[in-house]
């Protein structure tokens, strides 16, 4: 395999270390959970975002962003941010993603799952899609695998759109193929709006829930995640084999077995940590008052005096990225080493007025500035005075010598 | 990280403002927007008052997170500095620690040197500050009590009717 040591670079840090927790800023008194609609392509997840948007209160939506191709078709994601005002002294808001359905899109598609709190799997209720359905499905819970989440506990709900068309299978028939798990599900018609707020309204409340839950379990969770993806990781390695989705699966996952115990480590740092009864104030105070000094003092100094400071930087900086642009020459420096050579061949070629012309336009590209406008001075006066001289003036001659009979 | 959940204080938050405040005054930038990698804003500084910095957020995450993967493709574990030139505001975007990004908006009044220098700078310094927020022991994390979700079910059968 070629590509085992890209994994090993990229993997650990997708590894194990992510749980599902919403995000919460003490500062801007601001509680942010990740919502993801998943589902196979065409089955609604952009309609079902697309009716919240027309539906909800303008003053707790935002703006809808669409990265979508020019038919319509979700490239990237689908972003609609959604607040639901205070709640207890928070603001509680809410971030609703999309993913793209199509089965090649799976790289970005794991790139939306980064972070996610809550999923909605849209599936597609017509019988021939059924195969669609489990296919994005199982490519699902292989995402969140990735990522360390376990699906079994994971906040999830299904929604079986497209109840109204003809070809819709029966909700047991679905269940029983779609949902062994039994989160909930509802039915829906996304583009009429029917089950849409029901959906958004559980995942939101399971979200909640689990963020409640999680909390309060925090210390046992704390132990039982850093043994969880031990056993996921075990069992990934012999999954891909099974689906056929995308080749560049199969290169993380031994290297993740490997890398296993770093994020391990980074968990146990934590807990090491609690051991030396170091309050959070004691660790982090005395940094704060000495923060500000440092930040205000420093700063007004090289205001004030130590302007030079700054130039002295700046020259250091500026070395410091020529290098960069410098290596990245070689390329054009080998060029270079032979455009010494043609400039020596113009000035013999510039005599040679058939050959010239084609020659020196390549050549005013690659001359240095400096030159540049000489050469083409140079390179533009012959042209018109050499080549016509050089033809007409032996016609001339032999014109005027004619006309006048000069022999 | 102890736990996926970002959770910020106020003196934390605080003390990254005034890095990013150190750094706009420095490098003469507009604005400046600290954004998780997972698409929230953590925080912001400057002229950010006709921005949709919500939107901005998760755009920027995205767009970091896709050259992630192509810097996976190419060979590279990350790409730790990403730049967008337009014809008046440019975009300068910083990698901190493990999954903060550190975005610098700024035009023409400045130039991407000074921004690249006082970005690294403050990059730096973030970086300092994520890591202690990062270890801080878990018990100190208060998170969401059986009120607010409660509340919260209630508001949203207010909000979402058809």
């Amino acid at each position: 395999m070629p590509s085992p040591n890209w994994g090993l670079i990229s993997r650990p840090k997708l590894l194990g270390i992510y749980n599902s927790m919403v995000s919460i800023n003490y500062a801007t008194r601001e509680v942010t959970c990740k919502i993801v609609y998943y589902g196979p392509g065409l089955s609604g997840k952009t309609t079902n975002l697309i009716y919240v948007h027309e539906k909800v209160p303008s003053s707790t939506k935002g703006k809808l962003i669409s990265l979508a191709t020019e038919a319509d078709r979700t490239l990237y994601f689908d972003f609609l941010p959604i607040n639901i005002g205070q709640v207890n002294g928070f603001t509680a808001k809410f971030q609703l993603y999309t993913v793209p359905g199509q089965v090649y899109y799976n790289a970005t598609r794991k790139l939306v799952l980064r972070g996610v709190d809550g999923l909605v799997f849209v599936a597609d209720s017509q019988a021939d899609k059924m195969d669609e359905n489990i296919e994005s499905l199982t490519n699902l819970k292989e995402n969140l695998a990735e990522y360390g989440y376990d699906y079994k506990n994971f906040p999830i709900v299904i929604q079986y759109n497209k109840r109204d068309l003809p070809g819709a299978m029966t909700v047991e028939d679905l269940e029983a193929k779609l949902n062994p798990e039994k989160w909930k599900s509802f039915e829906g018609e996304a583009v009429k709006g029917t089950g849409v707020f029901d959906t958004l309204k559980m995942i939101i409340k399971l979200v909640l829930a689990k963020a409640q839950t999680s909390d309060s379990n925090k210390s046992q969770k704390l132990s039982s995640t850093a043994e969880a993806p031990q056993p996921e990781t075990s069992s990934t390695p012999s999954q891909p084999v099974a689906p056929v989705v995308a080749p560049d699966m199969e290169a993380p996952e031994p290297s993740a077995s490997e890398v296993e115990p770093a994020p391990i480590a980074a968990k146990a740092d934590p807990v090491t940590v609690d051991n030396p009864e170091l309050t959070r104030e004691e660790v982090y105070r005395p940094e704060i008052r000495q923060e500000p000094g440092l930040v205000d003092l420093p700063d007004e100094k090289e205001n004030v005096s130590n302007s030079t400071d700054k130039i002295k930087r700046i020259q250091q900086e500026v070395p410091e990225m020529e290098p960069v642009s410098a290596s990245n020459r070689p390329f054009p420096g080998s060029s270079t080493a032979g455009l010494s050579r043609r400039e020596r061949r113009i000035t013999v070629s510039d005599f040679q007025p058939t050959a010239s012309a084609p020659e020196s336009e390549t050549h005013t590209e690659q001359i240095p500035d400096e030159n540049q406008e000489i050469k083409n001075i140079e390179t533009n006066m012959p042209k018109p005075i050499m080549a016509p001289s050089t033809r007409v003036v032996t016609k001339k001659r032999g014109f005027f010598k004619r006309l006048f009979g000069i022999k | 990280m102890s736990d996926d959940n970002l959770i910020i204080y106020e003196e934390e938050i605080e003390k990254i403002d005034a890095v990013l405040g150190k750094m706009l005054k420095g490098a003469e930038a507009k604005c400046a927007l600290m954004v998780d990698k997972d698409g929230h804003l953590i925080t912001r500084q400057g002229f950010t008052h006709s921005l949709d910095t919500t939107a901005l957020a998760a755009l920027l995450a995205g767009s970091f997170a896709s050259t992630k993967e192509i810097a996976r493709l190419v060979g590279e574990s990350e790409f730790s500095v990403l730049f967008h030139q337009g014809k008046k505001d440019h975009i300068h975007m910083s990698l901190v620690g493990d999954r903060s990004i550190m975005v610098v908006i700024f035009d023409d009044r400045t130039t991407i040197g000074m921004v690249r220098l006082y970005a690294k700078e403050a990059a730096a310094e973030l970086g300092k500050v994520f890591e202690s927020l990062a270890n801080r022991p878990a018990e100190d994390n208060p998170g969401i009590d059986n009120e607010f979700a409660s509340s919260a079910g209630d508001r949203l059968d207010d909000i979402f009717q058809d």
